[in-house]
């Protein structure tokens, strides 16, 4: 968030802070109740103020909620982690006691070719932003007005972003029921508030899986650390020479499947693996070739969430500061639409100024804003206000 | 259980319950006809202190008195670096006759005592594919004991994986819990409360112990080092002046603290990255030093997680490498 002025920007929060006041207090049930909430650790930003507040804990939702709606807060977070004392302070006091699995898929690291279509810079010297241009570079940017070449790069993500996701976020679910055998009941998908997908497990046996062990299911998931043994490429002593040599217990399952399935090859094709691998230019060649080929068909879901045990992590039901939409559960992830299934604020107007001309749909409205001052529902005004698009006006 | 297996397996239940049950007693140890024990189990703890497998096995009654002596006289020598040697060679020693057995295991019905074994040492339930050729633990256990492995082939990634289970052939299962043999075996020793000895023992552990002293005052020290490719990597990015991703940066000051770099020298490698900020920088060394903050000092990443944030750029040398900390160690 960003104003001109500390008069704008003071405005803007108080806007903010109001929305999102109302928000708990008119819908305090949407916010889910973690397993366990007396053993979590919580924590919370505040509108406008850099740094988090946590080592909270709380014993009830009731505590939680009146917390909640006094504070207002812009980012409400609930660790994964079980702790005796949550909130002592070193981390080690808190004795550790286990910690759910989750994972995090991020629209931004799609790579998602729409995104400069619907991306925007706002100038970090003098606050001013610009329209998406397909042909924007990060690094060739600057800014029209004092040419300072600066930015911060806002994203409103379009229906193929969000298709792009719920593409990976099925990928991962087929990983975890087929490979790594989960029931289907055990994973909760949330909207992330943003522009992605949580993926929540519950299921006992993960819980006290220390962070090595996540790392590896993590590589396992994303397609990272695969050795052509196996799938029966085996070098030599000789530079760059190998054998085909199938392992015995085949080729059938997991990894070795989808491998097997993509080079279109079986147990007895080790003549067609044999020249694959030539084609390739050997050994080494092949290698680069497959890497790539597993990070594809991999997840692309965020290690440093799924390995970190004592992370803080967003709240179902709560709002989202980057956005203002909310972590929302999907019960139907083919027909959720976080634009109308995760827009939860309410439509009175609010008066704000945008920083450029801007298009968006909420709601199943569409707006085109010129860079203007308008009156627009307070759902797309926080919408704006939160990207650092507009100032309250 | 039978016999033959309490030879191979000397550190379970029952063996202990056949000593009880014997009327066995300390003094017997000094006794002429014990000597060949005695004998015996320093032999076991001087080939495995060096690393090697005892391989003798002979009737159960020979073997649980051997074990236990060789656990008093490993004791009683008090070097913890012998001790842990031992207790690997013991874990190995096991895992060679549980591997045999388990193998047999389609042949006869004997199946249920060797999955009781790996379920009341290990907490680990092995079944039987359904194709009775590899056995197979839930991906969960699995998970929790080869994620301490280095070896590449043990990632999960490498195994077959398939409605909840790994499948595993005889010597991956039972290779899966020789850690846990060995810390059992090691925790067991560590345990022990030991009343005075016999004569016999006494200086069997005495010379054992002059022995291992010799051996382990020496102390190798490290090699001057060079950069592993990965922070070679990140170095050069940093040079061109290019954004370098912040779990980069944090596996660059943690190693550089670790090999004994200062805040300030760390700082300064900052320097060309396009957001330097000298002060903010400075707080989040001092941070990653464990001065700031909550006071944790942060060790380097391992090398999994460096290759799970894209950040690995292995060259042959860093083959069986767990953490970038130890590259160049063993160069001469």
């Amino acid at each position: 968030m960003r104003a001109d002025t500390k008069a704008d920007a003071a405005k803007t929060i108080s806007v903010l802070k109001k929305t999102f006041k109302e928000y708990y207090f008119n819908r305090s049930k949407a916010v889910e109740q973690p397993l366990k909430i007396e053993q979590r650790e919580f924590g919370y930003m505040q509108c406008g103020q850099a740094g988090m507040l946590r080592h909270l804990s709380f014993k009830s939702m009731k505590e939680l909620d009146a917390l909640l709606v006094r504070e207002a807060p812009c980012d409400v977070y609930c660790s994964n982690g079980y702790y005796l004392f949550p909130a002592e302070q070193p981390m080690q006091a808190k004795q550790w006691h286990g910690a759910d699995l989750i994972f995090d898929i991020d629209g931004k690291d799609l790579g998602m070719p729409c995104v400069p279509s619907h991306s925007y810079f706002i100038c970090t010297q003098c606050d001013k932003a610009c329209p998406p241009e397909n042909d924007h570079q990060g690094s060739s940017y600057a800014c029209s007005f004092c040419h300072s070449n600066k930015a911060d790069y806002v994203s409103i993500p379009c229906s193929k972003c969000i298709e792009g996701s719920k593409r990976e976020t099925r990928r991962l679910i087929d990983f975890l029921l087929v490979d790594i055998g989960l029931e289907r009941s055990a994973i909760t998908v949330y909207f992330s508030g943003n522009n992605g997908f949580h993926i929540h497990i519950s299921d006992d046996a993960y819980v006290s899986l220390e962070p090595q062990a996540r790392s590896d299911l993590v590589s396992y998931l994303s397609g990272t650390g695969l050795i052509l043994e196996t799938i029966g490429v085996r070098k030599t002593n000789t530079e760059d020479s190998f054998s085909i040599k199938f392992p015995k217990s085949g080729l059938a399952y997991g990894w070795r499947r989808r491998i097997a399935d993509k080079l279109k090859i079986d147990m007895t094709s080790a003549i067609k693996l044999k020249n694959i691998v030539h084609q390739y230019g050997g050994y080494e060649g092949f290698k680069r070739e497959l890497e790539k080929i597993v990070k594809d068909m991999g997840v692309r879901i965020d290690p440093q969430v799924t390995t970190d045990v004592h992370r803080v992590f967003r709240m179902p039901g709560t709002l989202n500061s980057k956005s203002g939409l909310s972590k929302t559960k999907c019960t139907d992830l083919s027909s959720f639409d976080p634009f109308l299934d995760a827009c939860l604020l309410g439509d009175g107007l609010i008066n704000i100024r945008t920083k450029t001309q801007v298009k968006l749909k909420l709601k199943k409205k569409s707006f085109n804003i010129s860079a203007d001052s308008s009156e627009i529902p307070a759902y797309a005004a926080v919408y704006l206000m939160c990207k650092g698009l507009a100032q309250a006006g | 259980m039978a016999g033959s297996d309490l030879a191979k397996y000397p550190f379970l239940n029952e063996a202990g319950e056949y000593l009880r049950e014997s009327g066995f007693g300390w003094d017997e140890l000094d006794l002429p006809d014990m000597q060949y024990i005695v004998d015996r189990a320093a032999e076991r703890i001087e080939i495995e202190a060096d690393g090697k497998l005892y391989d003798k096995l002979e009737r159960y009654e020979v073997e649980i008195l051997t074990f236990l002596v060789s656990l008093i006289i490993v004791k009683s020598v008090g070097i913890d670096q012998v001790l842990r040697k031992f207790a690997l060679a013991e874990a190995r020693r096991a895992e060679k006759f549980l591997t045999e057995d388990l193998r047999k295991q389609g042949e006869s019905k004997r199946g249920s005592v060797f999955a009781k074994i790996f379920e009341d040492l290990f907490k680990l339930k092995i079944s039987i594919s359904e194709d009775r050729r590899l056995f197979r633990v839930r991906v969960v256990d699995y998970l929790t004991r080869a994620s301490h492995f280095h070896e590449q082939e043990w990632k999960l990634i490498n195994r077959i994986v398939h409605n909840g289970y790994v499948y595993l052939d005889a010597d991956e299962t039972v290779r899966l819990v020789r850690n846990e043999l060995s810390i059992f075996i090691y925790d067991k020793v560590k345990a022990m409360t030991l009343p005075s000895l016999p004569q016999s023992i006494k200086s069997k552990a005495n010379q054992i112990q002059l022995k291992m002293l010799l051996r382990y005052e020496r102390r190798t020290s490290t090699a001057a080092r060079e950069y592993p490719p990965c922070i070679k990597h990140a170095l050069e990015v940093m040079g061109r002046g290019d954004n370098l991703p912040h779990s980069a940066r944090v596996m660059l000051a943690t190693y550089m603290l670790a090999i004994g770099k200062t805040v300030d020298e760390i700082v300064m490698m900052f320097e060309k990255a396009p957001d330097f900020n000298e002060k903010i920088t400075k707080y989040q060394v001092e941070h990653l030093a464990g001065m700031k903050g909550s006071h944790t000092k942060y060790s380097v990443p391992s090398c999994d997680k460096i290759r799970n944030e894209n950040l690995c750029f292995a060259t042959a040398e860093c083959e069986m490498l767990i953490n970038p900390i130890q590259f160049g160690r063993n160069k001469k």
